[in-house]
């Protein structure tokens, strides 16, 4: 831990991922004084995580080709002189001022600019067993692989959307894990779509080759049009059901089979995380290509409030080139308002082409609109709250269908996630008006449930 | 995990001595040991896990020295007292 419990800094950056290093090492780097807050024990964020200092690589230490670009950030970043403070958590905030607690102990950075950093989550869709252990998100089982070298299990499932399937399933076989079917819900047809995408971008193409070697080294075969209908077991899963699914994700249950798994990856794709920045008071708009409701930024990543800017997945989601690229181009412009001179060029129009093309392959994986009929009246919609889908569309039609009219019908999203989790698709699901456009998250403080100690003893701003 | 190189660390679990490697959360080291369940749903008791490993979700709430926390953004430290079934 590090001492006081208020710090000072020019730049206080939220995020220690590809967005939030970017901009902390350019930053430091132009003479800045920057401190990084990061939920994650180390810097990295979720896709360039590292192990902890000493442990053991796993057995099958392949990387995708994208990682050296991780490795040069962490190493820029810790040459920077720019600070992390790790294990930290924001629950407070205006701008020039992040209330964090870390270690039990409740902090405030001052700081006369922030930058939003703060990544993406994976974005769930309820089925039946979707609550057993054993069943995870795709980005827990990356996290349990890389993060930490722990084995999920022995015989795994995937299932979901997008290209984050890939990087699970080689996760997966670098621990040793058999992955029994790896499932795609889009109709082979989207892969066509995105190939533009792919094919247009170099690193993007190395990438997708990369991943199409080691699938075909494992014997693992994408199953494209298929998804997981149910998990089952006695106090954790033991098989899953999983079967064919129609060009919107309806489930065809007539093909569905039994598979015997240990663990299951579920991912349909990421979530922007943007309660912050909708707490600062930063306009978002909704973009389904890019996720869902993502902050509103101009050229230079500023967001509709002063002194605050945001890079990567919470301008909506664009992968690590996107997030690093806008992390450029933020400091660049941070740069010049704190300490004049001419504006370093190109970082900003780097950005955008790389947003572009980003674009151009996400758009490709949009949210299948029949997946919502996976879950089955009797299916969890609120992990934290056990609603279950009949009481939310209960709550739907006696109150309203705004999230917040489900949530004080049914208490659905206010448990400790604070409706992270199945905010994303509870409207859908619960009877919301096809083609009306979804509410954004309720936001209130603390943004992330802290003990009443930081709350009370929480430094005056 | 051959070629650990990691300091062990030793803390309780639901009453329980197990080890661990520093630098590991209290999810993760639980994880390795082979304890799934973490708590049990308020309404129906069915038994909940590690699911977004990530901080978002809290399904991995449990109880280290009498404080609710995530157990996956709680790193495991020698002498910890760790119970499962978090919820305030």
């Amino acid at each position: 831990m590090n001492g006081a419990s208020v710090v000072d800094a020019d730049v206080g950056v939220v995020g220690a991922g590809p967005g939030g290093l970017a901009a902390a090492a350019r930053l430091a780097a132009g003479g800045l004084s920057v401190v990084v807050l990061d939920e994650g024990a180390g810097a990295g964020g979720q896709i360039f995580r590292q192990l902890p200092p000493g442990a053991a690589r796993p057995a099958a230490d392949h990387e995708p080709p994208s990682h050296a670009s991780g490795h040069a950030l962490l190493a820029a970043f810790a040459a920077s002189g720019a600070t992390l403070q790790p294990l930290a958590t924001v629950w407070d905030a205006r701008p020039g001022r992040l209330w964090f607690e870390q270690h039990g102990a409740s902090r405030l950075l001052r700081c006369r600019r922030i930058v939003l950093a703060t990544g993406a989550h994976d974005r769930c869709l309820p089925f039946p067993g979707w609550t057993l252990p054993g069943v995870l998100t795709a980005g827990a089982l990356q996290v349990m692989v890389r993060g930490f070298a722990v084995p999920p299990g022995r015989r795994a499932l995937v299932a979901g959307s997008g290209p984050l399937l890939l990087p699970t399933v080689t996760a997966l076989r670098q621990a040793g894990v058999q992955v029994v079917a790896a499932l795609e819900a889009s109709p082979r047809r989207r892969l066509w779509r995105a190939l533009p995408g792919v094919l247009g971008h170099a690193g993007r193409r190395r990438e997708a080759l990369w991943y199409a070697r080691q699938l075909w080294r494992a014997g693992v075969r994408l199953q494209w049009g298929c998804t997981v209908f149910a998990c089952e077991g006695d106090g954790r899963v033991e098989r899953a059901v999983i079967g064919r699914v129609d060009a919107e994700g309806r489930p065809r249950r007539d093909t569905a089979r039994t598979i015997e798994v240990d663990v299951v990856g579920a991912g349909f794709g990421l979530v922007p995380s943007i309660e912050l920045g909708l707490h600062l008071g930063c306009a978002a708009r909704f973009d389904a290509g890019r996720g869902g409701h993502c902050l509103v930024v101009d050229a230079d990543q500023r967001t509709t409030v002063d002194g605050v800017h945001a890079v990567g997945e919470a301008c909506g989601i664009g992968g690590a080139e996107v997030a690093a690229a806008e992390g450029e181009a933020a400091a660049a412009a941070i740069l010049r308002d704190l300490r004049g001179g001419p504006a370093p060029a190109g970082a900003a129009q780097r950005a955008a082409a790389e947003r572009r093309a980003a674009d151009r392959l996400l758009g490709a994986f949009a949210p299948l609109p029949g997946l919502a009929e996976l879950a089955t009246p009797e299916t969890i919609v609120c992990r934290c709250e056990d609603v279950t889908l009949h009481q939310a569309r209960a709550a739907a039609g006696l109150h309203g269908t705004s999230l917040r009219a489900i949530k004080v019908g049914c208490r659905a999203g206010m448990g400790p996630c604070q409706g992270r989790i199945c905010g994303p698709f509870l409207q859908a699901l619960a009877g919301g008006e096809p083609g009306r456009p979804m509410d954004l998250p309720v936001v209130r403080v603390p943004l992330k449930p802290v003990r009443t100690d930081t709350l009370l003893q929480a430094p005056p701003g | 995990m051959n070629g650990d190189r990691r300091a062990s660390v030793g803390f309780t679990f639901a009453g329980r001595a197990v080890e661990a490697r520093a630098g590991d959360t209290v999810a993760m080291a639980l994880w390795r040991l082979g304890e799934r369940t973490l708590r049990h749903s308020s309404r129906d008791g069915a038994p909940r896990a590690v699911f977004c490993n990530m901080g978002v979700c809290y399904e991995c709430l449990c109880r280290v020295d009498g404080a609710v926390v995530r157990a996956c953004t709680t790193l495991v430290q020698d002498g910890m007292r760790v119970e499962p079934g978090g919820r305030p």
